[in-house]
Parts: C-alpha cells; structure tokens; sequence
C-alpha cells in the first residue's frame, strides 16, 4: 500500500517540476527550431524563450507567468492500492495544488465562471480536473499538465464533424483553418503543441484531442503509418504558412502534430483540436507498490494507446 | 524597421514616429491591468485611484508577485492578451490618456482608431521569456489589490529597457498583423493545394 504521505509529496513535486522546467523533449524541439529557423527575429524570439525556460529551472519559478488549468492524467494499475483509496488521491492533489499556487510556484488562476470570484489556490468545482487510465500492474503514473489560457481560450480547442464523404481532405482543411484562425497574432502562443483527436462522439475526439497535445512525447509518432502521414503532412503545412513564434512570422509555427483517434459512427468523423502552446507544460511521475518514486522523462500515456 | 529606446511618461512624439514592425525597449513607469479592472472601471462607475497622465504605458498582465519580509517580489511576468480587452480599449486610451499598450496579440479597429486620433500605439512581445524581463522590473507600488486580487490589481512598475516588443499597431491605424495575415493566406492556399485540397473545397453540410 502507498502511503498518502508519499503520493502527496510525489505530487507536489511533479507539479513544481511541471510549472518551472521545460520537459526534455520541448526543450530538444526548441534546439532543433532554432537552428532551422530562417526569420532572425523568429530566431532570436525562439532563443530568448529557451534561455528563459533553461534559467526557470535554475530559479524555480514559472516557465510562464499564466500557470494555467490545473489537469492531472493517472495511469494506475489494476492492483494499485493506496492509503485512503482514490478519493484522497484527489484530496492531495488539490492540497499539493493549494500549496503549489502559495509558494508562488502557480499563479492563483482559477476562478469562478460567473461571479469571478478567486479562491485564491486554484482550487474550485471540478477543479482540478482529474482523468484516469486503468493497466496492468501495482504501480501508478501520475501526469501533471498545466493547460495555458492563450492556447485554451483562443479558438486553439475547436471541434467540427466532418463527413465521411470529405474524409482526410476534410479532416486536414479543418485542422488548418482552425490553426491558422487561432494562431493569428500569437494568440495561442505558437509555435504550438497540436493535438487532433479523430472520430468517437465529440467529447471522446476532444479528450484525445488535449491528451495528444498534453501527453505524447513530442517527436513520437504514431504506429499507424495512415495517421503517422496525416501528422507528417500537417506539420510540414502548418509551418510553410510564415506564422512564426507568437504569430509575428517565421517558419516555426508547430512543434509537433500528434493524432490519436477512435472508432467512429458510420454517420460521420468528430474531430477536434487541442492546441497547446510552446512551453508545453508538463511533468510525470511513478510510485511503485513498495513506495519508492521515479521521476518519468514523459508520460508514457501512449504506449499501448 | 527601426529600433527605438524609450522612456515613460511617453510623449505624443515618441510614438507618433513609431511604424509598425519597429522594435521598442521600454524604461521608466508603466502600470498594469487586466479586464476585471477595466470592468470595475468602465462599467461599475468607480474611479482608479491614481492619474495616469505622467503613468501612460500600460501593459495588459497578471503578474506573479509575492510578498517576502514586508516587499513585494515579481516572480514571474509575461504581457497577456490584449485583443480580449477590446471592448474598453478606446476608452482606456481616451480616459486615460495611454500612449502606448503593451500586452501580446494585438487590439481591433476601435482601439486603432482612437490611438490615430490620439496618439497611441500597441507594441507585442516576440518570445516568452518572463525570466529575461523580471530582471528589468521592480514593483513600486499597487492599487486595488484588495478590491480586485493579486492579479488583476494596477501595479506599478519601475522598467529599465524592458523588450524587445514589436510596433503592431501605429499610430496611423496600420496593423502589423493584418499585412502578415495576407502572406500567411497566400501560403495556405499553396499548404492546401499541395495536401490536394484546392480552392473550390466545400465541407459537406452536415446540418
């Protein structure tokens, strides 16, 4: 059984981790972009992003000052057992959360929709937001991602059902418009994370849509060479358009196109954008039954889809 | 495309001359907003409780400050959105007698108008890189911070050379976005096309 006291401080460290230092693939993404980048201002906007998120990790603050929606991922195992059971799980997060956001290592975001009102820990209904994934064995994986306003809130979360007379035509002409609407004057903070989910109701493509923007090792492919080509050929479109980082031009638009999909209904394909923006914030961690705590490279969501 | 170093208070000249795509550095006084304050402004009826006519930068932000042995320290900054605060943003110019808007995107015709008319620019960060900025920043002061939370309250900044940002909006009502917005559609015609989705694409209507 893992103590609550060891999952608390697990997560509290993954969320400092994932709010104050880059992830290693974002960071490799961000090396190669600025070696092909052409625009020098394009260049030197890439190059003054990456030394910043680099000294965040020496000063333990913010990669970015909007910490964004609190979102936790759990992949747990079947046999997985932990003191108090899931319901603490989610009391600790919210507790890691509430500490997080006094130490300054969050920004108190979170409000509520109507009144406006601010808690002030970032803590409210259905937030944070929890998601589970159930697999074999005793251990469980613990995924924090901080979902940014700019890539959220400014059309970079669209959804569309697209007929299967239009097929990958429609899907690729639908991926591409909403890009390019949302990505205008940088208001999703390009160069972007996008994730496409195809197919399911709308809901489930929305859902695969934010887990492949969140989730996927950027630089990952998909097995499925069908969908591994639809990645290929959105990313090499989406940066030929001269959007550039925060919109103001140059050839990095993208860093990764990352598809996942389901089945769908014989009436029609769902699907849905989730754009994530250029600090991707994440981090993950995995506690073993005996207790002991590994730092995770990436989530590893994916492996077995 | 020029590059200017400029001091707050600005004078009408400073960004009359500005033309957009030139970069700025910023130094002297700023404050910062955020819609709730422009709410509580605009249309609840209250008064902001400082002059802003020897203040006129203000940059569109929710910062990050925390209070450590009775000062205020900036943890993190990073100019937000501005194309959501269009709807008070001629006001804000008008009333407040702005001369220039720092915040990223970009504001709409309305505000372009009024900083034609008035002399007033809008200039938007080219990286993200708040750890490149709060070195360049020190909290002076804030103003309904228990009326409006930390984030959305005025605070004050003392800035030294603080950029680059790009001139996105001059002062004769051009818009450095829109022109890119014509280069960016003609390559997406030429994305399309190459994917085998030409110009006469429809979506089949499905409802």
């Amino acid at each position: 059984m893992i103590k609550t006291e060891i999952y608390e401080n697990a997560l509290f460290e993954t969320i400092k981790r994932g709010a104050t230092e880059i992830s290693p693939d974002v960071r490799g993404a961000f090396v190669d972009a600025i070696e092909r980048e052409t625009n020098p201002d394009a260049r030197a906007g890439l190059a003054a992003t990456l030394e910043s998120m680099d000294m965040s990790s020496v000063r333990k603050n913010p990669l970015c000052v909007d910490t964004g929606w609190p979102i936790f991922y759990f992949k747990v195992g079947n046999r997985c057992e932990l003191e108090g059971g899931f319901v603490e799980l989610e009391n600790a997060a919210r507790r890691a959360v509430a500490k997080a956001t006094r130490l300054g290592y969050l920004r108190a975001t979170m409000k509520h929709p109507l009144t406006g009102y601010d808690p002030g820990n970032n803590i409210g209904m259905n937030i944070p937001d929890f998601t589970y994934k159930f697999v074999d064995g005793d251990s469980i994986e613990m995924s924090y991602a901080a979902k940014g306003g700019g890539s959220e809130c400014f059309g970079g979360t669209r959804h569309r059902i697209v007929a299967f007379a239009d097929g990958i035509k429609g899907i690729e002409k639908f991926v591409i418009d909403s890009f390019v609407a949302s990505a205008r004057a940088g208001a999703v903070c390009p160069p972007s994370v996008l994730g496409i989910g195809i197919g399911g109701t709308a809901n489930v493509a929305a859902n695969l849509a934010k887990k492949a923007a969140c989730l996927r090792t950027v630089g990952s492919k998909h097995p499925d060479p069908m969908f591994a080509k639809i990645e290929e050929d959105l990313y090499e479109a989406l940066n030929s358009l001269g959007i550039g980082i925060l919109g103001a031009g140059g050839n990095t638009s993208v860093l990764a196109v990352n598809v996942e999909y389901a089945y769908t209904h014989i009436a029609g394909i769902a699907c849905a954008t989730s754009t994530n923006c250029m600090v991707a914030r994440r981090a993950s961690t995995r506690i073993n039954s005996d207790g002991s705590v590994e730092k995770m490279q990436s989530p590893m969501w994916f492996g077995d889809r | 495309m020029a590059e200017y170093h400029l001091t707050s208070p600005l004078s009408e000249e400073d960004v009359r001359r500005l033309r957009i795509g030139d970069t700025v550095y910023l130094s002297g006084n700023a404050f910062t907003c955020r819609s709730r304050l422009q709410k509580y402004i605009f249309d609840e009826g209250n008064t902001l409780p400082f002059d802003t006519r020897e203040r006129n930068l203000l940059i569109h932000n929710g910062p990050i400050v925390i209070k450590e042995n009775d000062k205020w320290r900036l943890v993190s900054f990073m100019p937000t959105s501005s194309i959501r605060f269009e709807k008070w943003g001629a006001k804000s110019v008008r009333e407040w007698g702005l001369r220039m808007i720092v915040g990223k995107t970009t504001m709409g015709e309305e505000t372009a108008a009024a900083m034609k008319e008035l002399g007033c620019v809008h200039a938007s960060p080219r990286s993200v890189s708040p750890n490149l900025w709060i070195d360049s920043i020190e909290v002076e002061d804030v103003y309904l911070f228990d009326e409006l939370g930390s984030i959305e309250a005025a605070w004050f900044f003392k800035i030294n050379e603080l950029g680059p940002f790009v001139v996105d909006i001059d002062s004769e009502g051009n818009n450095y976005f829109d022109r890119l917005d014509e280069q960016i559609d003609e390559h997406k015609r030429a994305a399309l096309e190459k994917l085998g989705i030409g110009e006469d694409f429809k979506f089949t209507k499905l409802y």
